[in-house]
């Protein structure tokens, strides 16, 4: 253990100012943080600081004088610097890491243009974290595409654009809507997912909508023009003479956008009685007698 | 390890005041999460250099951003340059 007046370079009777003075003067250019990689800087500076416990302290400067304790008593523990998390490629993507030091050197085209390319955007990928939101939107502006205005829980806003056709559960990604970070990092982003309210009478599967469209029983026998409603608005459909519960009439393109094109709205018809007993209908039907009897439940019969 | 503000404040010896004097000037950037901050290894690390700075070194409120942001530079340059060499030696 070597004599710490010798390590620190002062008289055995220096006063307390000037061991003060003397540490100052050593740690300034040993201080292993501002010598990262220098091994021997770092050895010497412990011995410097080992020193200056022991001799900046009254008591303990007093002991050793008078030889009751020798300077091996007073090492310091082994404390962890700050280049200890940010040198060596540890600290590549900290927070901390500035690029501003060789960023010039990227401008060109070589090969080590490249590498400080890399290793300035590794340094920028630290950014903040991702926000998660839900949003809840109609089934028209999930087929038709929209813009909703979400309101934030800190009581800002945030105006996310839909596109047409979006799916129950897609998450949409707003960059830089997420929350900042200090320093040289980028805001993360906001993750919107989407939950789709249900209609009243659409349906969709895929990129077909579905409907069930009710008819009368004049329009559904003797075939009919009938105002039929789609995700962007009412358009007439041509209902066949003689057509039955169940059939399904096809509008194309009146679905879900995808890539290159729409889907299809299939409009499955349903006959409907007169919701009140009707004595002209049933006058009617006592009279009808069909020359071919049509037994609908033939194939049931065993 | 990742420490809360109170754990952090306790082994960084430093009081909660001049913490965020820390964080406002951008001397410390703990993850800003909710609902607390979390403070890493590397953040603690760094508050005891600049406790060094102003402790032992002398250097006053000034001369620490000086040196912070020379201390970035510096260990930017060095992880450029430990990736230069490693692919220098690889061919």
């Amino acid at each position: 253990m070597k004599d710490p007046y010798e390590v620190l370079g002062v008289a055995r009777t220096a006063a307390p100012d000037d061991i003060r003075k003397a540490y100052r003067r050593l740690a300034k250019k040993l201080h292993p943080d501002l010598n990262p990689g220098d091994k021997q800087a770092e050895a010497r500076f412990k011995e410097v600081a080992t020193a200056n416990d022991l001799l900046s302290d009254p008591d303990k400067r007093q002991k050793f004088d008078s030889g009751e304790i020798d300077a091996s008593g007073a090492e310091r523990p082994r404390q962890q610097y700050y280049k200890d998390f940010a040198g060596g490629g540890a600290g590549a993507g900290s927070p901390y890491e500035n690029s501003s030091g060789y960023a010039d050197f990227a401008d060109g085209e070589d090969l080590f243009a490249e590498l400080f390319r890399r290793q300035a955007g590794q340094a920028r990928r630290m950014r903040g974290p991702d926000l998660h939101y839900r949003l809840a939107i109609s089934f028209l502006d999930a087929v038709n595409g929209a813009t909703q205005r979400l309101t934030l829980p800190d009581g800002g806003s945030l105006d996310v654009t839909i596109p047409a056709g979006i799916q129950e559960g897609q998450t949409l990604r707003l960059r830089g809507k997420g929350a900042p970070v200090r320093g040289e990092g980028e805001p993360g982003d906001a993750l919107v997912e989407i939950s789709i309210n249900p209609h009243r009478f659409f349906v969709r599967h895929d990129d077909d909508i579905h409907i069930e469209l009710p008819i009368t029983l004049s329009e559904a026998v003797l075939g009919a023009r009938i105002k039929t409603p789609t995700p962007t608005g009412a358009v007439m459909l041509t209902v066949p003479k003689g057509s039955n519960t169940g059939a399904i009439l096809r509008l194309k393109g009146k679905g879900v956008a995808r890539r290159g094109g729409h889907g299809d709205e299939l409009v499955k018809l349903k006959v409907m009685l007169p919701s009140e007993p009707n004595a002209e209908l049933e006058a009617f039907l006592a009279t009808w007698a069909p020359a071919s009897s049509d037994d609908p439940r033939k194939d049931m019969v065993s | 390890m990742i420490f809360t503000t109170v754990d952090f404040l306790a082994r960084a010896q430093v009081d909660r005041e001049t913490l965020e004097i820390w964080i406002e000037e951008e001397w410390l950037f703990p993850n800003e999460t909710t609902p607390e901050r979390a403070f890493t290894e590397a953040d603690l690390a760094r508050a005891q250099l600049i406790r060094d700075l102003m402790d032992d070194l002398g250097v006053n409120a000034e001369g620490v951003g000086v040196v912070l942001n020379l201390v970035d530079q510096v260990h930017g340059l060095r992880n450029v340059l430990a990736e230069v060499v490693a692919s220098a030696r690889a061919r």
